[in-house]
């Protein structure tokens, strides 16, 4: 029996030091459709979560804002936008093609001088104590392998004061909800995976990791347990997304 | 757009679509969105009682943008029910209104009442999105027209509006005129304060008498 230890991949259980090299293998597969993939599943509906938690950054001009697991760069660009030419916005990811794929993108609509882009792993961020304003993730936790390390290391980088925020797929709230909201993703989102993306598999991994990621409470706990003062989370769609925030005392 | 009991889903949606139609709007008059730009770095909290929803308010030079969570400093914050708030849009005093209408308000007042005044003389071109859709010559036909129609509208609810008060006030005599119904307010005051001044007498000389007594 392997001594290493384990982790979830989906419903599988995997060894830690495989997790990483599965997730990347995922999402190098579905890079390339993301955004459009991102607009069928959630009808659109990830624009405004994601305009709420800019709302709840409170994101002003001339600030510093880490976007971990930034992909496409969605709320990277929101953030340039505002923070403007005296500002620093850095999208992070840890996997290079959805990086090249966000990084693309806003270049080619002529975001540059405030924008920097970099490979990096949540749970090491490569970045000086105290270094940024604002921290987000969206979309990502789920996605690492050691959550509480990932949580530490963001409040390290974050200035006192500075505020995390979390958006993620958590559990509805009202049980009818829930099952359709299971129905939905375990049978039509791996078939428009394989449809649009041409990979079911990436999608099923979505769907069983977004299960066996911490609910509402949980997180919550996670964020104090790191560290975070002030803790809160708001649900999105009755619960199928909730946004927590934390701030550095 | 923070609504008690409301998933922010729907209210951020809502505010987004009403932002979205908000530029839109301002786009088509380039005069009032740079008067608008003056404005940039204020935030205008609308703080709605009846029914219970906060909007923020952000003017920028390129874009106007409406919040239902802020955190920072705010320039005016105003509070309200609904339909004080529709006073003031409509108000052509807006600053009379601020000081006697049933409004809080909180901060900088000189900024709200820009804003107000701003929005009021929005003057837009419809001629421009017409022309890219129909071409210059049809566009500009029906923006003619439109126009025309607008202007034409605008006089004919004024000319009515004046003509049916006159009715109200003068042949039916339903209500009597602003002037005559400020005088009445104002006589009401001063015989309240007479009131108020006998009253005091009145007190003054019992306890006198009751000194006198003992």
């Amino acid at each position: 029996m392997s001594d290493k230890r384990t982790t979830h991949f989906g419903y599988r259980e995997v060894e830690e030091d495989a997790k990483a090299g599965l997730v990347a293998n995922v999402f190098h597969s579905v890079a390339g459709r993301y955004d459009l993939m991102n607009d069928l599943m959630s009808g659109g509906i990830h624009r405004i979560w994601k305009r709420f938690t800019i709302e709840l950054s409170a994101v002003r001009a001339g600030q510093s804002v880490l976007d971990i697991a930034g992909g496409t760069g969605d709320l990277a660009a929101k953030f340039a936008d505002i923070v403007g030419p005296t500002g620093r916005v850095v999208l992070a990811d840890i996997n290079e093609s959805m990086l090249n794929v966000g990084r693309d993108k806003l270049l080619d609509h002529g975001y540059q001088g405030n924008l920097e882009f970099v490979q990096a792993d949540a749970q090491y961020l490569p970045f000086p104590d105290d270094s940024f304003d604002c921290v987000s993730i969206a979309f990502g936790l789920r996605n690492v392998t050691d959550k509480d390390l990932a949580l530490r290391s963001m409040l390290r980088v974050l200035k006192p004061g500075g505020r995390l925020l979390v958006l993620e797929f958590s559990k509805p709230a009202n049980p009818l909800l829930e099952k359709a909201y299971d129905s939905y993703s375990f049978r039509m989102l791996p078939f428009m995976g394989k449809l649009v993306a041409g990979d079911s598999e990436s999608y099923q991994y979505l769907a069983e990791s977004i299960r066996m990621h911490p609910d509402q409470e949980t997180l919550l706990g996670m964020l104090e347990d790191a560290g975070f003062v002030n803790c809160e989370y708001h649900n999105l769609t009755g619960g199928v997304v909730a946004l927590h925030r934390g701030f550095k005392a | 757009m923070a609504a008690a009991g409301l998933d922010p889903t729907l209210t951020t949606a809502a505010l987004a679509a009403l932002e979205e139609a908000l530029n839109r709007a301002l786009a088509l008059d380039t005069a009032g969105q740079q008067q608008l730009g003056r404005l940039a770095g204020c935030t205008f909290a609308i703080e709605c009682t009846s029914p219970a929803i906060n909007v923020y308010l952000q003017p920028g030079v390129e874009r106007t943008r409406l919040l239902g969570f802020h955190d920072g400093p705010v320039t005016t914050r105003v509070r309200g029910a609904a339909a004080d708030f529709a006073e003031l849009a409509g108000a052509s005093d807006p600053a009379a209104t601020l000081i006697n209408g049933n409004l809080a308000l909180q901060g900088d007042s000189a900024p709200l009442i820009e804003l107000q005044g701003i929005i009021g003389r929005l003057d837009l071109d419809w001629e421009a999105p017409l022309v890219n859709v129909l071409g210059d010559v049809a566009g500009h036909q029906l923006a003619e027209f439109l126009r025309a129609g607008f202007s034409a509208g605008s006089a004919a609810s004024s000319s009515l509006l004046r003509q049916l008060e006159e009715f109200i006030h003068e042949e039916a005599r339903l209500t009597p005129p602003r002037l005559e119904v400020e005088d009445f307010y104002s006589d009401l005051q001063a015989l309240q304060q007479r009131v108020e001044r006998l009253q005091s007498r009145l007190e003054r000389l019992r306890k006198r008498m009751q000194g006198a007594r003992a």
